[in-house]
């Protein structure tokens, strides 16, 4: 009876879990390939893209903000990044130098594009939601028109150079895999046992009093922007490998994709709570619904959304405090 | 004695394993103001709740025109004409009053809102309450005690028979209270039963017919109003007898630590100067809206302004509350909800949110943090059942002790207490009072505002009484006098002879 | 009727007559893909060279993301530039449908590209790819290489009528093979996508022969897919729409792309082209022209590698 309640009362945090381990379950009931180790390796580097991102949108989000604008801001950084790899290729030849220079670029063209939502939001005062719905579309633009409406391909050489960022790793983990378990941990420790992860809460969760205890409000909002801004970077840095091009459609859709991963994994839209672990789980729900989908013909592919829609609804419902107050 | 209209026989009531309420009967009469009185904690919100529908009564019975009736929730109480105005006002602050007044039950006319009718049906009410608000006024736009007469002309929209009040004169200035009670006044002789809870307990000797008593959960006395004394009251609250509820008042020093200069903040503070001394409990009165709580939020750097403001000979900028408190100046903001705690976490998150750097860095020592939480429980008595608990669920008093921990955490020089016990019971207040002495013997130096004369005159050695943004003059010593503060925050001349009669 | 028509274009090429100023409007989707980007690439490159052969003819280009807003671009050509024709590429069949007939209605010269309207003789000049073809060439050519048995899987484009056209031409093709398709999914003419969901027929079929990608984006994902897993020897992979980097591949008689198959973005040119001639020279062509897909071999590769193409 205790622990039934205890269950009952634990149920917010351990709903994403439960989801999780569910899909688990339905995979492994529905094809033995599902457990093997190559599908794990896809399923979790496929993930650290929007994986990534989605650990900034945790704290974004947790201090009262959003973001929409990351999906675009994705495509746009990688598109300059393979622009100026190429145009460096001409110029320097092929080598390390370039690569490295194109990742400084990405990481700090990540910062900046967060630096100026951020300081948009916090000193012109605009609406965050509005704000990176006009950037979104910004950056959008500019990288279709970097590409000439194409398709930006890294040259081959320098592709093959830079290959191994995705597909090497140590002792059989492959990259993106360690650098999102990395920021992972990293994140969640931020979160919960640093200054900024609490002050982050304190503004999500009322920002007068926030102000009122002599906390920079200004500041950590404008942090948490360049955060994610500098995690988009990074998630460029490790999907430009991945095949060597960036067009108009690069990033489509992932600024939902992670803002749901977050919300999934039990950090609250409004603000004021949120938990980087929780968010890890969401991008895993999301990405093994998919996987799900692919490793099976029982749904027709029409319905792959509604699934997701379905799963989305119902990992938030187990969330909500049953017996509210009337 | 007319019969009840609704009453609560043997009513208990538990959350969890916990009872809180512990059999409590009671009646309200038509026309008859009942009030229901008790320390924070007491039980009285938990009473007036079950009465009102919001909660279900664990034993025991509600009874409405003598048969036991069973509240589905606040909606049929409210549709039966039982009707409670909460502490926190129920209003949507971006509608309209009229809007406001008729949310949920808007009258149409065939498909569409007849807003001519509700906006006129609004007028008739507010005028009924003498109240001169416009109906079409946006409500985030108008005072607080309009507010309230705007949420007590909702509640008669509905026909009430029962008005529940909750502290309905905490935030209300002397005045604005004198007009709420002509309308409770009013209502009473049309024959609606009132309960009405206050921690004034000079208010309620004034406008209750009845009055009971409340202490954990326990229905200690119930007396007509005329039987008992303030003492008494007060006595019954506490279990115990209160001695004097200030406790000796100290002169400080006349070294000056805190020295503002011509401080404005445009539309609000016009030119105020003051000066506050070593170890001095400097008090300062005005009405609400007079550019008290501007004036000290401008001087801990909460608000843009002009002016000097001067700490221990070193000068404060403007609009940086962190320089302010790490030159040991804090403010304790009288928006306990809005702007003083964060109600949805925890007591500890609370206390070090203002000074986490300096418990770990770069990460937070959890150790450091629950030991200094320990030591607040300790040193301002803060009852909490659960150390995990959101603050939000803790009582008034109980919030306010924190709050005074949290606001003392970087060990201050300069402490300025704004509205230090609204709403808050007077065992709290008698705790908080002695606190301020303490701090004051300690070589600190505080400044007190308050709305509530007694406070000032018990407290402060000194006061500064303000009025339209101006420091309209000061006392001192024994011209702290009620009369005193009172003309000068009503604009007139505060050495006139009648202050010391 | 089909013609292949680029080449009587360019016989004919564009004598300047002086006329009076004539302005001909262009609708086509926005560069979301690599298609559409090319077919962007063409329509600007187009309306440049026709600009400069011909000062009177003044052009007025808009693209769209979604068929609403297509529907207020064309009204506001009609509105405020005054068009005198019309070249449109419909993002959607029905919905572009009656708002095309009305401008056609007008008396306005309407050429339709690619995609067909939901009624028929609405427009004076149609010029399109043969989706049908599209896919019953790489499915010929599947029936013709591959052994009976043979697993293949299949990745399709967004789903709409031209996927629809695609696939059934391609399952026909097939039809009486003996090849067995595995799986059918969407890849959504998307490189990340197509990458996932090879990545995931890897996983799930031990043995897969050819895979068939709708659309040359979406190969190119399954290749760095499949190069991961490191099975290239086992599989061939065909795509479409004949991108640069695939004729390459097959022109470097690279085992794992072996053939491609057209569907020429170059389509726009040649209907801006026509629309622009009937206008200037008083003799418009008009009627139905179908450019059949082609299928890119090694021996022919050479033909359909164009350096400069952005695809």
């Amino acid at each position: 009876m205790s622990t039934l309640r205890n269950m009952r009362q634990n149920l917010p945090v351990i709903a994403p879990i439960v989801a999780l381990v569910v899909l688990i379950l339905i995979g492994i009931a529905l094809n033995p390939n599902f457990l093997s180790y190559a599908n794990i390796t896809n399923v979790l580097a496929r993930s650290a893209f929007i994986g990534i991102i989605a650990i900034g949108m945790t704290f974004v989000i947790t201090a009262g903000g959003l973001d929409l604008s990351v999906g675009s801001m994705a495509a746009f950084v990688a598109g300059l990044m393979i622009l100026v790899m190429n145009l460096l290729t001409d110029s320097m030849g092929q080598g390390l130098p370039v690569i490295l220079i194109g990742i400084a670029l990405a990481l700090g063209v990540g910062i900046l594009a967060g630096f100026i939502n951020g300081i948009l939001i916090t000193r012109a005062g605009i609406e965050a939601f509005i704000l990176t719905l006009g950037t979104m579309g910004i950056y959008r633009s500019l990288v279709t028109w970097l590409a000439d409406g194409g398709t930006l391909s890294l040259g081959y050489e320098m592709r093959e150079m830079y290959r191994p960022v995705y597909y090497g790793g140590i002792m059989g983990i492959s990259w993106p895999i360690i650098v999102f378990a990395a920021l992972a941990i990293l994140g969640e420790i931020t979160m919960r046992h640093t200054a900024f992860g609490r002050h982050c809460a304190a503004i999500g969760s009322n920002e007068k009093v926030a102000r009122y205890s002599s906390v920079s409000v200004t500041r950590v909002k404008l942090a948490t922007y360049v955060l994610l801004g500098l995690l988009v970077g990074i998630a460029v840095v490790m999907y430009v490998p991945r095949l060597g091009s960036a067009s108009a459609t690069t990033g489509l859709l992932w600024e939902l994709e992670a803002i749901a991963a977050v919300i999934i994994g039990g950090t609250l839209l409004k603000g004021g709570f949120g938990r980087v672990w929780g968010t890890v789980v969401g991008v895993l729900i999301l990405s093994l619904i998919g996987n799900l989908l692919n490793l099976t013909d029982v749904v027709s592919p029409y319905l792959n959304g509604a699934i997701q829609g379905v799963v989305i609804i119902l990992a938030v419902v187990l969330q909500r405090n049953t017996g509210t107050a009337r | 004695m007319t019969d009840p209209v609704l009453a609560l026989d043997g009513v208990t009531k538990s959350f969890g394993p916990i009872e809180i309420l512990h059999g409590v009967d009671f009646a309200l009469r038509p026309g008859e103001v009942h009030a229901l009185i008790g320390e924070n904690g007491a039980g009285k919100s938990t009473t007036m709740k079950i009465l009102a529908g919001y909660l279900d009564p664990t034993g025991g019975q509600v009874k409405l025109d003598g048969k036991p009736i069973g509240f589905s929730g606040s909606d049929q109480a409210e549709d039966l004409g039982v009707i409670m105005i909460h502490q926190e006002f129920n209003l949507a602050e971006h509608l309209s009053v009229d809007q406001n007044v008729f949310l949920g039950r808007e009258l149409t006319k065939g498909w569409r809102l007849d807003h001519k009718s509700m906006r006129q049906r609004t007028a008739d009410l507010l005028k009924r309450l003498h109240c001169k608000v416009d109906p079409g006024a946006r409500v985030s736009g108008i005072s607080v005690p309009d507010k309230q007469m705007v949420e007590i002309a909702k509640a008669l929209s509905r026909k009430a028979r029962v008005l529940i009040m909750d502290e309905p004169t905490a935030v209300l200035t002397e005045r604005e209270t004198e007009i709420l009670f002509e309308q409770v006044e009013r209502l009473r002789a049309e024959g609606v039963a009132i309960l009405y809870t206050s921690h004034k307990l000079g208010e309620v000797k004034r406008i209750a017919d009845r009055v009971t008593v409340l202490r954990d959960g326990t229905m200690v006395r119930s007396d007509l109003t005329a039987d008992v004394t303030e003492d008494d009251m007060a006595a019954a609250m506490v279990g115990r007898e209160l001695s004097d509820l200030f406790p000796p008042k100290l002169t400080g020093s006349d070294e000056p630590i805190l020295t503002a200069r011509n401080i404005t903040v445009p539309g609000i503070v016009d030119d105020a100067s003051l000066t506050l001394h070593k170890g001095e409990v400097l008090g300062i009165g005005g009405l609400v809206g007079s550019g008290r709580t501007e004036l000290a939020e401008a001087i801990a750097g909460l608000r843009p302004r002009s002016g000097t403001v001067t700490l221990m000979d070193r000068d404060l900028p403007a609009g940086d509350v962190a320089q302010a408190m790490k030159a040991g100046l804090a403010y304790l903001t009288e928006d306990r909800k809005g702007a003083g705690l964060l109600l949805d976490k925890s007591l500890r998150e609370n206390l070090t949110l203002p000074l986490l750097e300096t418990f770990g860095s770069p990460l937070i020592e959890r150790k450091r943090e629950d030991a200094a939480l320990d030591r607040a429980i300790e040193d301002f008595a803060i009852r909490a059942p659960a150390r995990d608990m959101a603050v939000g669920d803790l009582s008034g008093g109980n919030q306010q002790k924190l709050l005074l921990a949290k606001t003392l955490l970087s060990n201050p020089q300069v402490v300025i207490i704004d509205e230090p016990t609204r709403g808050i019971d007077i065992g709290t207040k008698q705790q908080i009072y002695t606190l301020i002495a303490k701090l004051a013997a300690e070589g600190r130096s505080i400044i007190v505002i308050s709305s509530e004369m007694p406070e000032l005159i018990g407290l402060a050695s000194r006061v500064v009484v303000m009025h339209a943004g101006r420091i309209a003059g000061e006392l001192a010593g024994a011209d702290v006098t009620e009369g005193g503060i009172v003309r000068l925050a009503m604009g007139m001349d505060g050495t006139s002879k009648d202050s010391a009669a | 009727m089909r013609k292949t028509l680029i080449a009587t274009i360019a016989l004919i090429g564009l004598t300047a007559m002086p006329a009076l100023s004539e302005t001909i409007g262009i609708s086509i989707p926005a560069a979301t893909h690599g298609w559409a980007g090319a077919l962007n690439f063409h329509a600007e490159r187009t309306v440049e060279r026709l600009k400069e052969a011909n000062p009177d003819l003044d052009f007025v280009l808009t693209t769209t993301s979604d068929p609403g807003q297509q529907v207020s671009d064309l009204e506001d050509m009609v509105a405020t530039r005054g068009i005198d024709a019309l070249v449109v590429l419909p993002f959607e069949s029905e919905p572009l449908t009656g708002p095309i007939q009305r401008i056609a209605d007008s008396g306005i010269w309407v050429t339709v590209v690619d995609r067909g309207l939901a009624q028929e003789g609405i427009e004076d000049l149609y010029v399109a790819g043969d989706n049908d073809s599209f896919g019953r060439t790489a499915g010929t050519y599947f029936a013709d290489t591959l052994d009976d048995g043979a697993k293949i899987v299949v990745m399709r484009g967004i789903a709409s009528t031209v996927d629809n056209e695609r696939v059934a031409g391609f399952e026909s093709a097939l039809e009486g093979s003996g090849i067995e398709v595995l799986a059918m999914d969407h890849g959504n003419w998307n490189r990340d996508t197509a990458f996932n969901l090879m990545q995931d027929y890897l996983s799930r079929f031990p043995e897969i022969d050819a895979v068939w990608a709708a659309d040359d984006d979406m190969a190119v994902g399954a290749l760095a897919a499949i190069e991961q897993a490191g099975r290239n020897d086992e599989m061939i992979v065909v795509g479409g729409a004949g991108m640069k980097e695939m004729v390459d591949r097959i022109r470097n008689d690279d085992k794992t792309v072996p053939v491609n198959v057209t569907y020429p973005p170059a389509m726009i040119s040649t209907a801006i082209e026509m629309t622009a001639m009937g206008l200037t020279s008083g003799a418009p062509f008009s009627g139905d022209f179908i450019i059949a897909s082609q299928l890119i071999t090694p021996e022919n590769a050479e033909d359909f590698y164009f350096e400069d193409s952005p695809y």
